[in-house]
C-alpha cells in the first residue's frame, strides 16, 4: 500500500497504487435543491451511452430519492452499515476509509450486490421520512424530508474500482482524470462491482464484461458538458474541471464552489476514495443525516449557500449551471452580469445575475382580451 | 487366461513404473504420464475409450494466497487428472466433484472453470507456477462451462437470461451493424471471453499475475461434460505449432504440467480460484 493525500479527509491514506492526481479532474457540483428528479438526465445518458442488449437496468446515472431510494437496493446503507460507527467531525477525518477496513486478503472492503438489486432503479421514488401529523408546518430544517440525489461515476481520485481489479483494465486518464474500463481488457471478475461503493460499475450479462460511466468523455474532449449535465432542464448542474487541492483557481467555477466557497460537497468522503461529484446540500434536511454523506462541512456549506444573494461572485458561479453546453474553464462577474469563458479565455456565455422580470398588463387592450401571467 | 490378464494389468504399470524412474516418495506428487494413444488429431471425448490406457494423478489444489484477492477456502480440493497424446496432439482429461452445474452468467452467477498450464519453454528451468513471471511464460489453456453451454445450446438471449426482459427497441435492430456496434460493449471490441466463440477453450499466455493475454492464435479444443455431480473436462492442444507463444512438446519430453479450477457456484472467478504447483508431466515415447 502506498501513502496518498485525500484532501477530502485532511489526511494521508492507504491506497495500492501511488498518487497520479491529473492537472486537471473532470467534475462535476450538482446543486440538489433545484433537482426535481424529472429523470432527464437518466433518459439522455441512457439513449447515448446504454441502450444495447444487456444493458436494460444499467443507468449509468441514476436520481434517486433519498432517504429510502436507491439504485441498486440499499448500496449506501449496505457498505455504511458494513464499514461501522466512524468519527467524522473534522477537519481531519479519524475514522476507516474502506481500504483501511479491508478484510484480511482484499483490496477493500466491498460487496456484491445481487442481480435483483438493481430490478427496482426508482425504488422510493418521492417516499418522505414519515407523515406530517394534522397541523403541522414545516420549519427549516423540515421535520420530515426528502430530496433526490442524481448520481454518476464520481471519476474518483483514489478509485476503488481501479484498485480492485486484479488485471488493471480500469484505468485513469491522466489529462482529465476520467475513470475508464477497458472493454478489451476486462474478463468480467466483478472485482470493481464489489469493490465500487456507489455501485457505478455493471455488469452486462449479454457481454460478459462490466462496464461504466465515460464522463462522456468525447464531448468533454470537444470541450462540451457531459449529455447528463446539458439536458438537465432545471439547470442544476454544472460539469468542467478540478484543480489540484493546493492549487485551486478562483476564476474556475468549480474551483471556486468547491474549494473557495466550500458549498459543494463529495459524496460519503469517509469512503476514501476522493469523489469528483459534488453536492450542494438540500437546505430543508437534517444536518445529522447529511453529515453523514457529505461531511463535515454541511452546516456551513447550507449557510453559504443561503446568502448567495448576497455574494454576487457565488451569486455568478451559481448562473453558469445550465448556461451552456460547453465548459467553462474560467468566469468573471461584471456589473450586473456573468461570463463564462472556455480554455482559451474567449467568451462562451453571459448571463444576467436576475433574470428581467416583465409584467403584463392584465387586460389586452388590442385584442380586448384578459391575460394571465402565470409566472 | 488369468495369467494373460495379468501380464495385461502389469504391462502398462511397469511402463510407468520405469518413466517415474524409481524416484520420488511417498509423498512426491505422482507424475502425470501422457500415454500414447493411436488415432490422429484433436483428442476432444472426455467419455472416449483412449482415456483407459492413461493412468489417472489425483492432484491436491491449494488455496490462491498469493495475489490480492485471496481465496483462502476454495470449494475444489483435487482434481483427478489424465493425459494422453497421439503424436500430434496432447490431451488432459481433468475430473472434479461439483454439485452444481454453474454455466449461466450474470451478475450473481458465475461459471464453473478449469485450467491447464504449461511452460512455453518446455526445456529450460520451469516459470513459476503461479501464471509464470516475467522473461518466464507460460501458456494458460482455459475451458468454460458458460462457453461450452454457448456451444452446445447456443448463446443465450437477454429473454434467455431474463425470461421477463423487455425492451422497446435496440440499437442493431434499427441502425446498420457498423452504426450499432459502439453499442454492443465488448462484443463491439470483440473481447475474447463474450461470446460467439469456436472452441470453449481460451488459449492464452501470461507472464505474472494480472497479465494473462487471449493469444491471436487460438488452437487449444476442448469439451466438458457435467453428470452426476462430476465434470468431466477434456483440454488439448497441438504438440507443435507455429505460434511463438506456444510450447512445442515431442513423444518422450519430460516437463511439468499445472492446474486451476473455479467452482461458480462458490462464487470463484479470477483470483479467487484453487490452483496446483507444478507437476512432472512426461510424454510416452
Amino acid at each position: 500500500m502506498a501513502k496518498v493525500y485525500n484532501w477530502q479527509l485532511g489526511r494521508e491514506m492507504d491506497y495500492p497504487y501511488e498518487a497520479v492526481r491529473p492537472e486537471r479532474q473532470f467534475a462535476m457540483v450538482l446543486d440538489t435543491n433545484k433537482c426535481i428528479a424529472c429523470q432527464t438526465c437518466t433518459v439522455a445518458c441512457k439513449t447515448t451511452w446504454t441502450p444495447g442488449r444487456g444493458q436494460e437496468y444499467m443507468f449509468w446515472n441514476n436520481v434517486e430519492t433519498k432517504p429510502y431510494g436507491y439504485y441498486p437496493l440499499g448500496w449506501d446503507v449496505r457498505i455504511l452499515e458494513k464499514l461501522g460507527v466512524q468519527e467524522m467531525d473534522g477537519p481531519v477525518y479519524r475514522g476507516k476509509t474502506l481500504f483501511d477496513a479491508a478484510p484480511s486478503g482484499e483490496v477493500i472492503l466491498g460487496y456484491l450486490p445481487d442481480d435483483l438489486d438493481y430490478a427496482h432503479p426508482n425504488i422510493g421514488e418521492d417516499d418522505s421520512t414519515g407523515l406530517m401529523p394534522q397541523g403541522a408546518h414545516l420549519t427549516l430544517p423540515h421535520m420530515q424530508w426528502m430530496f433526490y440525489l442524481p448520481r454518476i461515476c464520481n471519476h474518483c481520485t483514489y478509485p476503488a474500482c481501479l484498485a480492485a481489479c486484479p488485471r488493471q483494465s480500469i484505468y485513469k486518464r491522466r489529462e482529465d482524470g476520467i475513470v475508464l474500463l477497458d472493454q478489451s481488457r476486462c474478463r468480467g471478475y466483478r472485482e470493481c462491482v464489489k469493490g465500487c461503493p456507489y455501485k457505478k460499475v455493471y455488469f452486462n450479462a449479454q457481454t460478459r464484461v462490466s462496464e461504466k460511466c465515460i464522463g462522456c468523455y468525447p464531448a468533454v474532449e470537444g470541450g462540451r458538458q457531459t449529455q447528463c449535465t446539458i439536458t438537465c432542464i432545471g439547470k442544476i448542474r454544472l460539469q468542467g474541471f478540478l484543480h489540484p487541492p493546493d492549487r485551486p483557481d478562483p476564476d474556475n467555477p468549480i474551483d471556486y464552489l468547491v474549494f473557495v466557497k466550500r458549498i459543494a460537497l463529495p459524496l460519503y468522503p469517509q469512503f476514501g476514495l476522493e469523489p469528483n461529484t459534488y453536492y450542494i446540500p438540500p437546505v430543508h434536511v437534517p444536518p445529522a443525516y447529511l453529515t453523514q454523506m457529505f461531511g463535515w462541512g454541511v452546516e456551513q456549506a447550507i449557510a453559504t449557500y443561503r446568502r448567495a444573494h448576497e455574494d454576487r461572485k457565488l451569486l455568478g458561479a451559481l448562473t453558469l449551471f445550465g448556461a451552456t453546453p460547453e465548459i467553462c474553464h474560467y468566469f468573471r462577474v461584471d456589473g450586473d452580469w456573468v461570463y463564462g469563458y472556455d480554455s482559451k479565455q474567449a467568451e462562451i456565455v453571459r448571463v444576467p445575475l436576475r433574470e428581467p422580470t416583465v409584467v403584463r398588463e392584465a387586460y389586452d387592450a388590442r385584442y380586448q382580451t384578459f391575460r394571465t401571467n402565470v409566472t | 487366461m488369468r495369467r494373460l490378464l495379468v501380464v495385461l494389468v502389469l504391462a502398462p504399470l511397469l511402463a510407468v513404473l520405469a518413466l517415474l524412474g524409481g524416484g520420488g516418495g511417498a509423498d512426491a506428487q505422482a507424475p502425470l504420464i501422457a500415454a500414447r494413444v493411436p488415432g490422429r488429431g484433436p483428442i476432444d471425448d472426455p467419455l472416449g475409450p483412449h482415456w483407459r490406457r492413461a493412468v489417472p494423478v489425483r492432484v491436491a489444489m491449494l488455496p490462491q494466497t498469493v495475489a490480492l484477492p485471496h481465496h483462502p477456502q476454495p470449494a475444489v480440493k483435487a482434481l483427478t487428472v489424465r493425459a494422453v497424446h497421439n503424436g500430434g496432439w496432447i490431451a488432459f482429461l481433468i475430473e472434479w466433484k461439483d454439485p452444481t452445474l454453474s454455466d449461466r452468467i450474470v451478475l450473481d452467477n458465475f461459471g464453473d472453470q478449469v485450467a491447464v498450464q504449461l511452460p512455453i519453454d518446455t526445456r529450460g528451468a520451469p516459470p513459476s507456477p503461479m501464471m509464470g513471471n516475467p522473461g518466464g511464460r507460460v501458456n494458460i489453456m482455459q475451458w468454460r462451462a458458460a462457453f461450452q453451454r454457448d456451444l452446445d445450446q447456443g448463446p443465450p438471449s437477454v429473454t434467455d437470461l431474463y425470461p421477463n426482459a423487455w425492451a422497446d427497441v435496440y440499437p442493431d435492430e434499427v441502425l446498420s451493424a457498423t452504426d450499432a456496434r459502439p453499442y454492443a460493449g465488448a462484443l463491439g471490441v470483440e473481447n475474447p471471453i463474450s461470446r460467439g466463440r469456436l472452441s470453449p477453450v481460451l488459449d492464452q499466455m501470461a507472464e505474472g499475475w494480472g497479465s494473462m493475454t487471449v493469444k491471436p492464435d487460438q488452437h487449444a479444443l476442448g469439451r466438458g461434460v457435467w453428470r452426476d455431480g462430476v465434470w468431466r473436462v477434456v483440454i488439448t492442444r497441438p504438440m507443435i505449432s507455429d505460434d511463438a507463444n506456444a510450447p512445442r512438446l515431442a513423444p518422450g519430453d519430460r516437463t511439468v504440467v499445472a492446474f486451476a479450477v473455479w467452482e461458480g457456484g462458490h462464487r470463484e472467478v479470477g483470483p479467487r480460484k484453487a490452483w496446483s504447483p507444478w507437476i512432472p508431466l512426461r510424454i510416452a515415447p
